[in-house]
């Protein structure tokens, strides 16, 4: 930051022998190194990708720790606390509660952010788009939208993943998440879209014949890029919401597969009981959501240049 | 004003129309009545199976479009929104579920939205102290914990409230347990009941539109008109009033209508984890049980509550706002 703006001032010194030596000793600072630096000056967003980072090495190689599997059954240990053996206890069928978490997490994970990446894909080339060809298309393109948010999209996922089952179901759930996911967010970029249609590049390319769809990945879309990505990591907390409530209500995710949702189904009946199982899944849950919520603040800070929330640069 | 309104009336039922055929579509598509029968071992004679999906109209073998008519002329011309697998009424069956859910979802609606909005605007006048960024922390974990996570907490606290105190304060089943004649106690009851699924649907719903009405106003804040208003020597609460939250609402109001969406959402967690016997329960039912009128029709009744948000966020900013008024 402070050399940054060192160039700044540098730059109207008319002395340009002692500018160029300038330039020899301080090398300009990046667009993306003050984006790093920015987001890691934030202490929440260290948090939250540490926190992330935790949570994926526990998915990916959280099952090396433990001689059970998800699909194990010990009927020696029906419903027992945590113990040395069962690091997290045992749900009353007998499967070890650390096992299903790991695996648990990794399908809300994987569900979470495959979805979440499709749809803003989705989502920017139409809404650009809608906001690209104005007249009558934008017309009908926005009441479309609109009436495709009528009906709440959860009410629809419940319905097309009813069908899904078996080890390929979190495949056709992450189906249904982006498929009706992706429409608010078209709308938002749309509205974004909408001066960036107006930009001199944008026309002159227009007027020397670029191809439509050419104009908006090249033109358009990188223009949003930075609220795509934003878009991009806020949406896994929606999409993660999404479908634990659906494995929760037993629309989603089913035996012999697990997800968090699933685990908080069956930790339900026995919250009194057996709180261990309600309460490992609610807490890697909510470790999740929330350290992605923390780590997309951060990003939007780091990247808004108008942002004052993480102080000044002296 | 009102051909304004008239014609955002004519919009919206036709969106209602476009959107709740298409789910029916959607819904005959993905879902299948048949197996019901097919699983069972041994499984009924094929006839008498086609008897019963036919007489509810959900045959597959019947063309689509024929069913889709024959549907919407029961609905036209009867009020009468088709059958169940079990050949039950949908109408009936929803008819008896829907008083649960509208109390819950406008409940929860105008309180999240009351509270919402005067958190974010006290946040917004205190941006960056600590009043600010205590709230925000807690707004952004309400904002991201799951609906079922939170349900299940509240109830356990509950849970836990009543048994440290000895006494049922909370009530964590059904809407409502007394049946005696006093209108007084019947008030404290039903107060007991619906205190804690409000709170679960509450929550994430006004925290969002604290965190947006707090963006909204900050934008509006720095503006000119609202800096000459302050130069005129109007105090800084009246000129925020007046001036910066008039502007900083319109698209707050534009946002109730879709939050609407998530409260309804979250209106089918809530009741399972509460036992309330509402639409949001009676749609887990009917998704497991292959219904696809009883489905269709909740899904119609949660779009009719999408748009009515949208008609009076429309009438609201119309208020607010002149130039949407004359135009």
């Amino acid at each position: 930051m402070t050399q940054g703006q060192y160039d700044e001032t540098t730059a109207d010194e008319p002395n340009e022998a002692a500018e160029e030596k300038r330039h020899a000793d301080y090398k300009r600072t990046g667009r993306m190194t003050l984006y790093v630096r920015r987001f890691f000056r934030r202490p929440s967003a260290v948090l939250g990708l540490v926190l992330l980072v935790l949570l994926v090495f526990f998915a990916v190689f959280g099952n090396k720790f433990t001689h059970w599997t998800y699909q194990d059954l010990d009927f020696a240990a029906l419903g027992v606390p945590p113990n040395s053996d069962h690091l997290l206890g045992t749900t009353s069928g007998g499967s070890d509660m650390y096992a299903m978490v790991v695996r648990g997490l990794g399908r809300s994970m994987s569900i979470g952010f495959l979805s979440s990446i499709l749809e803003t894909i989705i989502a920017a080339i139409i809404g650009t788009s809608i906001a690209f060809f104005g007249g009558w298309f934008e017309k009908v393109g926005m009441w479309c939208l609109d009436m495709l948010m009528v009906i709440p999209s959860f009410l629809l996922i419940a319905m097309l993943v009813r069908s899904s089952s078996g080890t390929a179901g979190w495949l056709w759930l992450t189906f249904g998440l982006t498929v009706f996911g992706w429409i608010g967010y078209a709308r938002t970029l749309r509205t974004l879209a909408l001066s960036l249609r107006e930009l001199d590049y944008v026309r002159a390319s227009k007027f020397m014949g670029v191809g439509s769809f050419r104009i908006i990945v090249r033109h358009l879309v990188p223009n949003l890029g930075s609220v795509l990505i934003i878009n991009t990591v806020l949406g896994v907390v929606g999409s993660v919401g999404s479908e634990t409530s659906l494995s929760f209500l037993g629309l989603g995710i089913k035996a012999p597969d697990t997800s968090l949702g699933t685990l908080l189904n069956e930790g339900q009946s026995v919250a009194i009981t057996a709180p261990w199982v309600l309460l490992a899944p609610s807490l890697v849950l909510i470790a999740l959501t929330f350290s992605v919520q923390l780590i997309g603040d951060g990003i939007r800070d780091a990247i808004d240049p108008n942002s004052r929330s993480v102080g000044k640069a002296e | 004003m009102l051909k304004y309104i008239v014609k955002r009336c004519v919009n919206y039922v036709i969106m209602l129309f476009v959107a709740t055929s298409m789910t029916y579509f959607l819904a005959s598509a993905f879902m299948d009545p048949r197996s019901n029968y097919m699983e069972r071992h041994p499984h009924p004679p094929i006839e008498s199976i086609n008897r019963s999906l036919t007489n509810a109209n959900i045959n597959d073998q019947t063309p689509i479009l024929v069913r889709y008519w024959r549907w919407l002329k029961g609905i036209v011309l009867h009020w009468d929104w088709g059958l169940a697998p079990d050949q039950s009424s949908v109408r009936q069956a929803v008819g008896s579920r829907i008083g649960a859910s509208v109390q819950l979802v406008t409940i929860a609606t105008i309180l999240s939205i009351v509270l919402g909005v005067s958190i974010g605007v006290y946040t917004a006048i205190r941006q960056y102290k600590w009043q600010d960024r205590v709230l925000n922390m807690v707004a952004t974990f309400f904002l991201v914990i799951p609906a079922a996570v939170l349900g299940l907490f509240v109830a356990l606290i509950a849970i836990w409230v009543n048994t440290k105190t000895g006494v049922r304060i909370f009530y964590v089943t059904g809407l409502h347990a007394y049946d005696g004649g006093n209108p007084f106690m019947w008030f404290v009851d039903f107060l007991q009941h619906i205190f804690l699924p409000t709170i679960v649907l509450l929550l994430p719903s006004a925290v969002g539109y604290h965190l947006t009405q707090r963006t909204y106003l900050l934008d509006t804040m720095n503006e000119d008109y609202v800096r000459t208003a302050r130069a005129k020597g109007l105090p800084l609460n009246k000129a925020i009033r007046k001036h910066a939250l008039r502007t900083s609402l319109i698209p707050t109001a534009v946002n109730v209508a879709f939050s609407i969406t998530g409260v309804f959402t979250g209106a089918v967690i809530t009741e399972t984890v509460f036992a309330i016997n509402g639409l949001g329960r009676y749609f887990t039912t009917t998704i497991s049980t292959n219904d696809i009128n009883g489905s269709v029709c909740i899904a119609a009744f949660g779009g009719l509550c999408t748009l009515a948000g949208a008609l009076l966020a429309d009438i609201f900013s119309a208020w607010l706002d002149p130039r949407i008024r004359l135009s």
